[in-house]
């Protein structure tokens, strides 16, 4: 009964939460149980199988090369997750300490950090992503990367909005006047309080990561097929749209959103949940 | 306006490294495989790679300043006279669609700040929030496959006007205005009928973010004293919704000015899907085959339009803002 208390009063104080971390965490366990509940194996091509309607043998029906569907769909929760979450690792690394930085410091790291924002803000996201993973070459390892730089400036700017009111608060000036060295005002006073924003970003940040990687494996830069990564499947299925092979483009999509939503409702209850004052707003 | 100058110069430095932190080497690619050293050295020369980088950097900037954007690596075209074929088409695009969006998000997103967590509030924040969660590119594809392969109501996704007519003579860039100036009714009435898929999809994505931040806007606005007070004093609802409407435009304004640089590079995505020709398809493309000088030309126009469409929503914000006056 005690163990149950928990997640019920977070449901509780937000379904919003609730929900989105009941999606995150079946496609989480989707990604590590993959091998064991995918009926084949995903990239095994069923030759006198090829572009089956859904139903019978294949579930969710076979794509152009015969290869089945839903174990394509089932596998390409490892791709998202070993995407987002590594991204998601370098935005908080990066982003974290420099947001900190910037806003207790300010002076020229601050004005840097503003300056590329702005630069950042003026180009989309997409397309910057798009033409260095184009320059660069695609492998994983790329799109990881450049997915988590491009994002860490915004995880910049949060932080640095907490830290900003952080450092006039009674507590922090209060440390400031005992004696403590800056370094130990941001570690042990800032950092903690600051966090909390972020975490909360963190999620949304994640929704992007697997919205830009399989948005780039669609446009075929990035992850490439036979492998059954969401975007590249939706690239394989497109040109069955028009002649009205529908499951081989629509199944990966209806993942990727569920993914994606589920992040994003993750990000906005842990909102809710970690500032009981913004609830009203529900920002 | 004096803040652009930095942003500009940093956008132009980042579209310049894009060549020059890449694997793709342009020589390789211009000269094909027979040519042998000398004319390696050539092009070398020419393409201005044989120099130290900030000298590069120097006459780089020096040629956009006098509009030159360099040749296109596969086939050598200039630059500049595509991207200003190829502009028009993605605007008519992005206008229609943001304007669409914004005309029916405001309203619907301050209808939902009246009363937040409300059942109208819940509906909306849900389905915003799920309209935000869907790939652009799976919504034009979902698109086609109900209305134009089951329901047989659009026309095929290709292109801007059907093949079946006469096109009207290009004069602002956009097919549907052209041929009702040169009253071609047939091309206008083929045009409409392009443009209800792509606007569709565009409109109910740009619509999502609308939304949601409009509402965010509105409930604070609902919550200062002015409102509280006009409310106090038994002003009806349909005044109190056009009071919140006028002192939520201007920061709803600079969010949709912020917006308008993902929402381009969204257009780029539902052209790549409608075949609509534009200047997202051109940028996909040249993305697609290497060819960097383009793509530097493509990723220059947006971040440009961007800092542009910026400052004239500073500007409109101006003038909208009651407070402006005492604030300038």
């Amino acid at each position: 009964m005690s163990a149950l208390a928990l997640p019920l009063g977070i449901t509780r104080r937000s379904p919003t939460f609730a929900v989105g971390a009941s999606i995150v965490l079946l496609l989480l366990l989707a990604a590590v149980f993959a091998d064991v509940i995918s009926p084949y194996n995903p990239t095994q091509a069923f030759p006198y199988e090829v572009l089956r309607a859904p139903g019978g043998k294949f579930l969710l029906g076979t794509d152009g090369n015969g290869m089945d569907v839903l174990s394509r769909v089932i596998h390409g929760t490892r791709y998202a997750f070993g995407i987002a979450v590594p991204a998601g690792l370098i935005m908080v690394l990066i982003g974290v300490p420099l947001g900190v930085i910037a806003g207790y410091k300010g002076g020229v790291i601050d004005e840097v950090l503003l300056r590329v924002l702005d630069v950042l803000r003026a180009f989309p996201s997409i397309i910057l992503a798009l033409a260095v993973v184009a320059a660069t070459g695609s492998s994983l390892v790329n799109v990881v990367l450049v997915i988590g730089f491009l994002d860490s400036p915004i995880f910049a700017r949060v932080v640095r909005a907490e830290v900003l009111a952080l450092r006039e608060s009674t507590f922090v000036r209060a440390a400031v006047a005992v004696g403590n060295p800056p370094w130990r005002v941001m570690l042990v006073h800032i950092f903690p309080n600051a966090i909390l924003g972020a975490t909360a970003q963190l999620p949304i940040r994640m929704a992007w990561a697997v919205r830009i990687s399989a948005t780039l494996a669609f446009i075929g830069v990035g992850v490439q097929a036979p492998a059954p990564e969401w975007g590249a499947m939706i690239r394989q299925g497109a040109e069955y749209v028009i002649s009205g092979e529908w499951w081989v483009a629509t199944f990966p999509g209806l993942a990727l959103i569920g993914l994606v939503l589920g992040f994003n409702l993750l990000g906005d209850g842990l909102t809710d949940l970690l500032d009981p004052r913004r609830k009203a707003t529900g920002k | 306006m004096a803040v652009a100058v930095p942003v500009v110069l940093g956008i132009v430095f980042l579209t310049f490294m894009l060549i020059r932190i890449g694997h793709q080497d342009p020589v390789a690619m211009l000269a094909g495989p027979l040519a042998d050293a000398s004319t390696y050295a050539m092009i070398r020369k020419e393409l201005d790679l044989d120099r130290p980088l900030l000298q590069q950097f120097i006459t780089y900037v020096a040629h956009l300043a006098h509009g030159d954007l360099g040749r296109s690596w596969q086939g050598g075209a200039p630059v500049l006279p595509d991207i200003i074929t190829h502009f028009p088409v993605t605007l008519e695009l992005v206008v229609l669609a943001v304007g669409l969006a914004a005309l029916v998000g405001i309203p619907v997103g301050i209808r939902a700040a009246m009363h937040p967590n409300g059942r109208f509030d819940q509906v909306t924040r849900f389905g915003a929030l799920t309209a935000f969660s869907i790939p652009t590119y799976w919504m034009g594809l979902m698109a086609i496959l109900v209305f134009f392969y089951f329901l047989r109501w659009a026309p095929p996704p290709m292109g801007r006007v059907s093949l079946e007519v006469v096109p009207p003579p290009v004069l602002t860039g956009s097919v549907l205005i052209d041929s009702l100036i040169s009253g071609n009714w047939a091309a206008a009435r083929s045009a409409a009928a392009q443009l209800v898929l792509p606007v569709g999809c565009f409109t109910l994505l740009a619509m999502a973010p609308i939304i949601k931040q409009t509402r965010a806007i509105a409930i604070e606005v609902f919550g200062s004293d002015y409102m509280r007070f006009a409310r106090a004093s038994g002003f009806s609802r349909k005044t109190l919704r056009r009071m919140a409407l006028r002192n939520s435009l201007p920061p709803v304004l600079t969010f949709l000015g912020t917006e308008l640089t993902s929402l381009l590079a969204a257009a780029s995505l539902i052209e790549y899907i409608f075949s609509w020709g534009g200047l997202g398809q051109w940028g996909l493309n040249a993305i697609l085959q290497g060819d960097f000088a383009v793509v530097q030309g493509y990723v220059l126009t947006l971040a440009l339009s961007a800092v542009v469409v910026f400052l004239v929503v500073d500007l409109a914000v101006l003038v909208l803002e009651p407070r402006g006056h005492r604030r300038s």
